[in-house]
């Protein structure tokens, strides 16, 4: 099918893009990457009446590393990402999560800001984002706001985004030194949404970890931290029995459903496999092996 | 000239890579109008009432079409191969979801689609039945009368018959099986399922129709333009001639395109609107319009202590839709060879061409035979584990052999059965050590064999016309879908008339200038229309030597046939024209369902695959997947090898993920997102044999090859992951979460427990 008739406004800048939103009053959707939009569209699940492009407005697209933090604009494509050398040394577990979003044709469109904004509860970004404590800064005519990516999820598909809202910058902290990461993904094919996914950190000192991060997606209709597994970890090394009882609280932090590609079960079932070899994997990290 | 046998690259490659290739989808007419399909949304109702209203008050609406429109041009609109059990737009009932209720038209696609939006039905819902085997319970009746389409000469004896879901039941009795299963030491029986699928063709299904003053012109994307030309004329009771169907390149058919899909409806629409009319289809639509049968098959075996298959059983249920299509053929056909690739001299079979609610099943790359391997060979491995048999051993010491009875009764001749086998075993290292892996990751490998034999009795026509300068074009009803049976064909005429391959024309299907052809399908044309075009060839040969004699020239001239030409028309004039007819000798089965000559040749192919599991996961992945096939001798080896790891690729997705998942009798998943077809990186190393061996009666040597890579794939997969992690999967597709499920059963706490 082909999308119903809209309007179309390419801004060429942030003013102009939050401008056109605002007078559309509800009615309008951003466009960015539109690997996501285009199909919803196309399925007639949305009916704009107009479609604000961001892909012109310059300086929008950009991976810049401060003191603390990296910030990343929210046009920045998944390819670059993927590929950045700054993200590979600071924050690698998002490298490694790149390669499972989608094909590489996708991923040479598709934006964080679309991913974020978009939703998907299968999808890696907003499980990254959650794991790595970012922050959002969303902007609109009446001015910025800054959200938690842990506030910022709230329903398969919907976000804490006002329709007049633009996301404009995701904030990732770097992790601290001596931290190791995981991330283990089972999807149907290659490049498919994740039919349970678990990204994890590790960071320790003197043999006992320190700081533990557990974060899933494909497992119900938001990405979740596993705050109370995570708990578990704290003051202790790794070792299976712990491990064990880690994943046995990261199955019971989470409300799987069942669905075309795997049961509610199955998916629980593999939160748990997931985790144990996430945070085997980070453990290892953290004690330097690759 | 050596042109038979040589590597040689597709005639079309160029104009394909180039995007200058023709297809139907690329046809624009003056005046055409697009047709849009306003389809059921219920399983199996009554029809009450159709609003069509508001959709013909849209501006742009030229207009909206109904069963009941359909039925003042055409009084009795039912068509279909087996029986004439389809409507061209649904009439009094609708018998699945998806099925074509009314048709809007407009000269805009997208006007056209919003007019099916504005379309409204009332069905009074009648219960509806989807499983194979519970529709022999005649409670719900998907048809109430049937009739017989008397078309095709192996379907002849389709009865008319009421109360009763039952399309065809096929039944082979050969010995005493019963009192074969009494003496075995050991009797095994196993039941396994396939799943529904889809042929997921690149170019969806398209047709065009052009109401000319004195006759009808379809243009369209299938597979057996002869057929629709016969059947649009009975549609019309119309002769032959006043119908021509034009067939440009086809973008894959693997049997979905066979018979009539859009082209009764394309017919009827522009013959009642007096302008072309054209219906392309999207991916979605697919869905409901033929898949491959879902089946249930349940296998008894009885084997002695030495593994000695004496007695085998087979019951098979094919689940053929709401629409019989050619599924009494898939029924039939492939019970022939239910048991297997085996000497075995006690053999029933009983196969049942079901109708229920479904989407309609038909052919798909091997006519019913991947689901008939899945269980014969899964059963075979399972038996070989039981009595404590190499499963390589155990095969070799049952199989069948030439000069051997096959169950039908027919002698096998020109099967390469034990040569495939052993090409598989070697390449498989089957005796050297493997590495079972260790831990978490196990690894196992399993091996499948299988035979087929092809359609008959069916006819193949071709025509050679070798012009004044000496130049050759080539007239065939084959439809060259990718398999590249043009190029195939022209290395034929190359190597009759002399002449390199690519210096011939080949002139697609056009029913006004192209003969009669069966249809490309079942690995049929190859043998049957190479056969043909060899004949023709010869025969073009003789006139031109006849031709020399009568300008004057001596006996054995080599004088170009240009010179041949100007010597005896005086200028650049005239033709040659030859012809050939091809009709391979045919037994029907008698009232036993044996036959002395049920088959022309054999196809024989198999697999082998190796595998790694998951235990925690269960996710499964191959490492490796070898296709053997006997191809007879190879008249392209290069196009025949693509044509062995296609066919891998194609059943590796029937076999892994492929399944479409029905919910109250609507399909949950009719979209590539979710009806998963594997990708580029989802697909193993293939390695493809050939194995060369001689059909005497095949043309140079060779036999069809279409479908044999799709034989072994599923059984060698299950049997391989059972090598690793001694669990067994029953029903396709074998998903991770299966296994799974079958490892924590096996261990004694399923999966729910958690
Ligand atoms: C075949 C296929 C497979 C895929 N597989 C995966 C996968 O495995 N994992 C995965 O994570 N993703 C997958 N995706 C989705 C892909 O990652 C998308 O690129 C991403 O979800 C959306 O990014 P986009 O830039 O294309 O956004 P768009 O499609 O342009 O927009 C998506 C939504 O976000 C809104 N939006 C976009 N940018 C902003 C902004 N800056 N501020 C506010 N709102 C905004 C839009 O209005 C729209 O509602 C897949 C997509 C396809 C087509």
């Amino acid at each position: 099918m082909k999308p119903p008739v809209f309007d179309y406004i390419a801004a060429t800048s942030t003013d102009m893009a939050v401008a056109a939103l605002a007078a559309a009053g509800g009615e309008a959707k951003i466009i960015a990457g539109g690997q996501s939009l285009m199909p919803m569209l196309s399925f007639r699940l949305l009916r704009p009446s107009l479609l604000v492009d961001i892909n012109r407005i310059p300086g929008l697209a950009y991976i810049e590393e401060a003191d603390t933090c990296l910030r990343i604009g929210a046009l920045t494509r998944h390819f670059q990402i993927e590929t950045s050398p700054v993200i590979a040394r600071h924050l690698p577990v998002l490298s490694a999560a790149m390669t499972h979003v989608a094909h590489l044709a996708i991923r040479n469109r598709g934006t964080i800001g679309g991913s974020l904004s978009h939703g998907d509860p299968a999808a890696e970004l907003p499980m990254i984002a959650v794991l790595l404590d970012a922050t959002l800064h969303i902007e609109s005519v009446s001015g910025q706001r800054a959200v938690r990516a842990q506030d910022f999820f709230l329903d398969a598909l919907t976000v804490d985004l006002d329709s007049a809202e633009v996301l404009a910058e995701i904030i990732l902290p770097k992790l601290p030194p001596n931290t190791g990461w995981g991330f283990e993904e089972i999807a149907r094919r290659h490049g498919d949404f994740a039919i349970a996914a678990v990204a994890a950190t590790l960071t320790v000192s003197d043999g006992s970890i320190r700081q533990a991060r557990i974060a899933l997606t494909g497992v119900g209709p938001t990405p979740v931290r596993a705050a109370a597994a995570e708990t578990l970890l704290i003051g202790h090394a790794l070792e299976n029995k712990l491990v064990e009882s880690v994943a046995r609280a990261v199955r019971a932090a989470i409300a799987p459903e069942d669905d075309l590609h795997a049961s509610a079960d199955y998916r629980r079932h593999l939160a748990g496999v997931l985790t144990d070899r996430a945070l085997h994997a980070a453990w290892r990290r953290a004690q330097g092996e690759p | 000239m050596n042109q038979v046998g040589r590597d040689f690259p597709r005639l079309e490659v160029r104009a394909k890579v180039t995007g200058r290739a023709e297809y139907t989808h690329h046809l624009r007419l003056p005046g055409m109008l697009y047709g849009k399909v306003f389809r059921s949304t219920v399983p199996h109702g009554r029809i009450l009432h159709i609003d069509t209203e508001a959709a013909r008050k849209l501006p742009g609406v030229h207009r909206v079409i109904t069963g009941e429109d359909i039925k003042k041009l055409i009084p009795e609109p039912y068509y279909g191969p087996a029986f004439h059990d389809q409507p061209i737009l649904a009439l009094e009932k609708v018998r699945h979801v998806g099925e074509p209720v009314a048709v809007v038209l407009a000269s805009d696609p997208h006007v056209a689609e919003q007019g099916v939006q504005l379309i409204s039905a009332e069905y009074e819902e009648l219960p509806a039945v989807y499983d194979e085997v519970q529709a022999m319970k005649p409670d719900i009746l998907v048809h109430e009368v049937l009739k017989p389409a008397g078309t095709f000469a192996d379907l002849k004896h389709l009865k008319d018959r009421g109360g009763t879901n039952v399309a065809l039941d096929y039944h082979l009795r050969r010995g005493d099986v019963d009192g074969a299963l009494a003496k075995a030491d050991h009797v095994i029986e196993h039941t396994f399922k396939t799943q529904q699928c889809l042929h997921v063709a690149f170019e969806p299904f398209v047709s065009v129709a052009d109401p000319g003053d004195s006759k009808l012109t379809i243009y369209t994307a299938n597979q057996s333009p002869s057929f629709v030309r016969i059947e649009i004329a009975r549609l019309f009771g119309w002769p032959e001639n006043r119908v021509r169907v034009k067939v440009p390149y086809v973008g894959g058919g693997f049997g979905g395109k066979l018979y009539i899909k859009l082209e009764a409806l394309v017919a009827a629409l522009a013959m009642l609107v007096r302008r072309p009319v054209k219906i392309a289809l999207t991916m979605e639509e697919q869905f409901y319009v033929i898949t491959k049968h879902p089946t249930t098959f349940r296998i008894k075996s009885g084997v002695t202590k030495d593994g000695r298959i004496i007695a085998r059983s087979c019951e098979v249920h094919w689940n053929g839709g709401a629409y019989a299509d050619i599924g009494p053929r898939v029924a039939q056909k492939s019970g022939f060879t239910a048991a297997g690739p085996y000497d075995i001299d006690n053999v029933s079979v009983d196969s049942y061409e079901m109708y229920t609610n479904r989407t309609p099943a038909g052919a798909l790359r091997c006519f019913g035979i991947p689901q008939l391997v899945w269980a014969y060979e899964s059963h075979t491995d399972l038996i070989a584990r039981e009595i404590g048999m190499d499963p390589v051993e155990f095969r070799h010491k049952n199989l069948l052999r030439n000069g051997r009875p096959q169950a039908s009764g027919t002698i096998l001749k020109d099967a390469a059965i034990p040569e495939v086998f052993q090409a598989l075993v070697k390449r498989m290292n089957w005796d050297a050590p493997f590495d079972r892996g260790a831990g978490i990751l196990r690894r196992g490998r399993g091996i499948a064999i299988a035979l087929k034999a092809v359609i008959s009795p069916t006819t193949s026509v071709a025509v050679i016309n070798i012009s004044a300068d000496g130049s050759i074009t080539l007239f065939t009803g084959s439809v060259d879908m990718g398999q590249g049976s043009d190029t195939a064909y022209a290395l034929i005429v190359g190597e009759v008339l002399g002449v390199p391959a690519e210096d011939v024309r080949v002139v697609h299907s056009d029913t006004d200038v192209t003969p009669y052809d069966m249809g490309t399908l079942g690995s049929r044309s190859f043998y049957h229309m190479g056969n043909a075009v060899r004949l023709a060839a010869e025969d073009a040969r003789g006139k031109l030597r006849a031709l020399a004699t009568e300008a004057g020239l001596p006996e054995g001239t080599n004088y170009p046939p240009v010179e041949i030409f100007k010597k005896r028309y005086g200028m650049q004039a005239g033709n040659v024209i030859g012809t050939a007819t091809f009709l391979p000798t045919y037994s029907p089965p008698d009232a036993q369902g044996l036959s002395s000559n049920v088959t022309p040749f054999w196809m024989v192919g198999g697999a082998g695959a190796e595998v790694e599991v998951d235990t925690e996961t269960g996710h499964v992945r191959v490492l490796r997947l070898v296709n053997a096939a006997d191809c007879g001798k190879p008249i392209n080896p290069a196009v025949a090898r693509t044509q062995l790891s296609g066919a891998a690729i194609m059943q590796l997705g029937f076999t892994l993920s492929e399944a479409m998942h029905l919910d109250g009798g609507q399909v949950t998943n009719a979209s590539l997102a979710d009806y998963k077809i594997p990708g580029m990186a989802d697909i193993p190393p293939i390695e493809c044999e050939l194995v060369t061996a001689e059909q005497h009666n095949g043309p140079f040597g060779a036999k069809g090859l279409g479908e044999s890579g799709t034989f072994g794939v599923s059984p060698a997969i299950a049997n391989a992951i059972h090598d690793a992690v001694g669990v067994r999967i029953m029903e396709l597709p074998i998903t991770a979460e299966a296994v799974l499920r079958a490892l924590r059963a096996k261990e004694g706490r399923p999966l729910d427990d958690e």
